[in-house]
């Protein structure tokens, strides 16, 4: 019993200019987060979220392992914060006219078993709390 | 399952019509399901029946909507860098 997110987007650039932008860890952190990412399955990974201490927020790290790369259309690591564990998040870079279709998948919202009996009650509570913090430290950080 | 309980209280047999699954295969899955408090289980004279608990899963819908939100923020990140001339 596992829940998916899915979005698309199109862009207008080539799917190789994109695949650079998800695999070079500085153009990466530029839409994601710092991180010491490498484009080759087993190498494991975070993606470090700065605290902001004005909204309380100690900052989170993600702990990821690359599970697919084949450039330049997929690329797949699995994601893990707090208590959020096991989940998997997917880019496939589809061509479409001079452009890029990207889809990602970020799937295995499992809602019994990883979050853990304990887990579930308190933790995603904790988490669900801090994530909307990190999501308004982002905007101030990125400035949108 | 989740979906199909939440319409309506069923018995097992009930729930093992509407999967491909064994009668005790939805007993272990309800089981794991009453453990994490996600599902209520009443008596009716010699039967079982089951019915979803709503507000347990308000967790899991927030945690997805949260994640939802940061990926169209993460994704509308990528299109600005990716003008910017990102990747190039």
């Amino acid at each position: 019993m596992s829940k998916s997110i899915r979005k698309e987007i199109v862009v207008p650039q080539p799917r190789e200019q994109v695949w650079r932008a998800l695999t070079e860890p500085a153009t990466l952190a530029e839409w994601m987060f710092p991180n010491n990412f490498e484009p080759r399955v087993g190498h494991r990974f975070t993606f470090r979220v700065p605290g902001n201490p004005a909204m309380n927020f100690d900052g989170l790290t993600v702990h990821c392992e690359v599970l697919q790369c084949d450039p330049p259309s997929d690329l797949a690591f699995s994601w893990a914060a707090g208590a959020l564990a096991d989940t998997r998040v997917s880019f496939q870079l589809q061509p479409i006219g001079e452009g890029t279709r990207v889809v990602l998948e970020h799937s295995g919202f499992d809602v019994t078993s990883p979050f853990g009996q304990q887990a579930f009650a308190g933790a995603a509570h904790g988490w669900t709390r801090m994530l909307g913090q990190l999501s308004a430290a982002v905007q101030k950080l990125v400035g949108v | 399952m989740l979906d199909l309980l939440g319409s309506s209280e069923r018995s097992v047999s009930d729930i093992a019509t509407h999967f491909d699954m064994s009668r005790p295969a939805v007993s272990q899955h309800l089981r794991i399901l009453l453990d994490a408090s996600l599902v209520a289980e009443a008596r009716h004279g010699r039967e079982r029946r089951y019915r979803l608990q709503p507000a347990q899963l308000a967790p899991v819908r927030d945690w997805l909507a949260q994640y939802d939100r940061f990926w169209d923020d993460r994704l509308q990140k990528l299109q600005t860098v990716l003008a910017k001339g990102g990747g190039k």
